[in-house]
């Protein structure tokens, strides 16, 4: 599950750990959950849509929305196609369905965990399943909806599937929760709020912190003091030193506030580095995912 | 040129909207101040500011207080306020509260719907709750208060649209017609359980009741029934909302940052605005790349820097080289930032400005007045 504030790279670092999974060799799925989809488009390839597509050898992608799950969901419930579909085809109970909270989160959640549990021939279907969650408040409402569900639903088909479904997401063998940060202020303060909510709330194993987009630390003290006056300069010099001033500038704050989420979250942490790329696409993602290869989170020292 | 302090000057009401991260509620603060140096009574209402831009306002706590920034927060600014200066954080479990208990007919009613399992699930987690409360505070404020100028920072968003949207979904929900067929067998028994049991003719509640278990469906009932009656006031109230976002002395301001997601996102904001004929005052492309190297000529290289590098302190080529580099990366996010921009200009007709990446985040009020001076 990787999750984290909007706009800090969740897709891209969930497309990098499947190229990584893909590369290892292993079939991996990756799951937008009713999002304007990247992923696939991330690596160059067309999207998938409602429907499990290959987007590269091993590596497949799925957007799941709420209407598809709403109906694959149903008819495993209900075992009978005719039966869903005389019942929640009705354009009345569609329309009710709509207003049941939490039912959109659950469907969406149990697509993604059935594909997690399911077999072919005795063998796992998936060896990995990346979650690209939605943005922290959303992902914690859907990743509460089981453990909702088990506090007030009494016995029952839905009360079973809660079940399975918690006993997976808290099972640490099998399930991990990454954040995905900024080294910025409203990132980072979000990512120990969403940290402190999976451990008292949720339970869902903490794994990773990816701190996405550092600036490196390119001149050395000396440089730096030397770039204020050399930035008043005419060009070529001028123009060059203020660019490497608001350089400084940037590491300097993204080094404090890495040292903030690092003292404050706790977790196996990867710093990513800032990509000097215009166009986000697959080179890029390639370069994330040689990045987590080349440091994979580890505790801090 | 400040051509989006312009377009505002005017107006009673700007409500800050796009996708989340952008800067929302620096701008909308940023606009909020200068109104009240130049001497107007402003409010800014903020949804959920960093904690060293609250800090700046004085603003310590939820809970819907309006509190006014003190003087010497100002003083210390090295500024002086011809006018006041008001903040104020969202409540949206409080808004909702006070919104019930104004349509709720009798005291009984009220604390029905407020202890209601269900009620308190969406007055924090139902999908666009937080949006609709934005509006009903703004409408509340306009209203009620005779600030000069109310500026609305809207809700982080993943989708900017969905501030727009919201109100409609919630009402959609309260006013659920299929939801009141369906429950309406068992709405007033209190005892959905059994009464779906006994429906001859409830193969589709039963269906359903097998699908979400009973208990949700009873809190449905139950919670649709407290609202029975409420609906029509809600709705009134919504289309109030509605028709007061569309009078000229309001103005929408778009903030967005130069990444192409939140281009996107204003360009379709700002579609659906014009289609609904709300007044969109400007635009603002925060947190842009400076140009510092105008013009067609090559970027420097290493070597064009080492010789006034060695005039001005001694020069290493370690160091010409990384300047060159720098500049040279700087230059490349620069070009691609404006040319998303220019797109997003083209599109939209409005008066746009567009405010450099500072060099630390805005924090407090000196840095707000500074970047007012960009609007």
């Amino acid at each position: 599950m990787v999750t984290g504030k909007g706009g800090v790279g969740k897709s891209t670092v969930s497309a990098a750990l499947a190229v990584l999974a893909a590369r290892a060799g292993k079939r991996v799925l990756v799951c937008e959950v009713n999002a304007r989809e990247r992923i696939a488009p991330l690596l160059g390839a067309p999207p998938a849509g409602a429907q499990i597509r290959e987007a590269r050898p091993g590596l497949f992608t799925l957007n799941v929305t709420p209407p598809d799950a709403m109906r694959e969901y149903g008819i495993m419930v209900l075992k009978f196609r005719t039966i869903y579909d005389a019942v929640f085809e009705n354009r009345l109970v569609r329309h009710f369905l709509r207003v049941i909270p939490s039912l959109a989160e659950l469907v969406m959640l149990g697509k993604i965990l059935f594909e997690a549990k399911s077999e072919e021939r005795g063998r796992p279907r998936w060896d990995v399943v990346i979650v690209d969650a939605p943005a922290t408040g959303h992902a914690v409402q859907l990743l509460r909806v089981p453990s909702a569900l088990l506090d007030t639903v009494p016995a029952g088909p839905l009360r079973g599937d809660a079940e399975w479904m918690q006993a997976l997401l808290l099972d640490p063998a099998r399930t991990a929760l990454a954040i995905v940060t900024l080294p910025e202020e409203m990132p980072v303060n979000e990512a120990i709020d969403l940290d402190a909510q999976v451990r008292s709330e949720l339970g869902v194993p903490r794994a990773a912190l990816f701190v996405n987009a550092m600036p490196e630390a390119r001149f050395t003290h000396e440089e730096e003091a030397r770039l204020e006056s050399l930035a008043g300069e005419p060009p070529p010099l001028g123009p060059a030193a203020a660019a490497a001033r608001l350089q400084a500038l940037r590491a300097e704050q993204a080094q404090r506030y890495l040292a903030r989420a690092r003292a404050a979250l706790d977790l196996p942490t990867t710093v990513l580095p800032l990509l000097p790329v215009a166009e986000w696409g697959a080179a890029a993602v390639e370069r994330i995912a040689d990045a987590i290869a080349a440091a994979p989170p580890e505790p801090a020292p | 040129m400040t051509p989006v302090r312009d377009t505002t000057a005017g107006r009673r009401i700007v409500v800050c909207v796009g996708s989340g991260g952008v800067g929302k509620t620096t701008v909308a603060a940023a606009i909020a101040l200068d109104r009240a140096l130049a001497g107007g009574r402003v409010l800014v209402c903020t949804i959920d500011p960093a904690r060293r831009l609250a800090n700046a306002l004085g603003l310590t706590s939820l809970g819907n207080v309006e509190s006014r920034v003190p003087d010497h927060k100002f003083a210390e600014a090295g500024l002086r306020a011809k006018g006041e200066l008001h903040a104020m954080m969202l409540d949206v479990k409080r808004t909702w509260d006070d919104l019930v208990a104004r349509h709720a007919p009798d005291p009984a009613r009220r604390e029905r719907i407020l202890k209601n399992r269900l009620y308190q699930q969406m007055s924090s987690a139902l999908a666009g709750s937080q949006e609709y409360m934005a509006m009903e505070k703004l409408y509340e404020l306009a209203t009620d208060r005779d600030y000069d100028l109310i500026v609305l920072d809207t809700p982080p968003t993943a989708h900017a649209l969905d501030f727009l949207d919201a109100p409609d979904r919630i009402l959609d929900f309260l006013g659920n017609d299929a939801a009141r067929v369906l429950l309406a067998p068992a709405i007033g028994a209190g005892k959905l359980g059994l009464r779906l049991a006994q429906l001859g003719g409830g193969y589709v509640a039963k269906t359903l009741a097998r699908f979400t278990g009973q208990a949700a469906l009873s809190d449905l009932g139950d919670f649709l029934q407290g609202f029975q009656g409420m609906y029509e006031g809600f709705k009134d109230r919504a289309g109030a909302v509605r028709a007061l976002l569309s009078r000229p002395e309001v103005g929408f301001v778009l903030v967005t940052s130069p990444s192409p997601i939140s281009i996107d996102e204003a360009m379709a904001f700002h579609e659906r605005l014009h289609a609904e004929s709300m007044p969109v005052a400007g635009l603002v492309a925060n947190r842009v790349t400076p140009d510092l190297w105008p013009g067609a000529a090559p970027l420097p290289s290493p070597e064009d820097l080492a010789s006034p590098l060695g005039e001005r302190g001694g020069n290493d080529r370690g160091f010409a080289r990384r300047l060159a580099e720098t500049l040279a990366e700087h230059q490349m996010l620069a070009a691609a930032e404006r040319r998303a921009l220019e797109r997003l200009f083209e599109a939209v007709s409005a008066p746009y400005a567009v405010v450099p990446r500072l060099e630390s985040d805005v924090h407090d009020l000196r840095g707000l007045a500074r970047l007012a001076e960009r609007l």
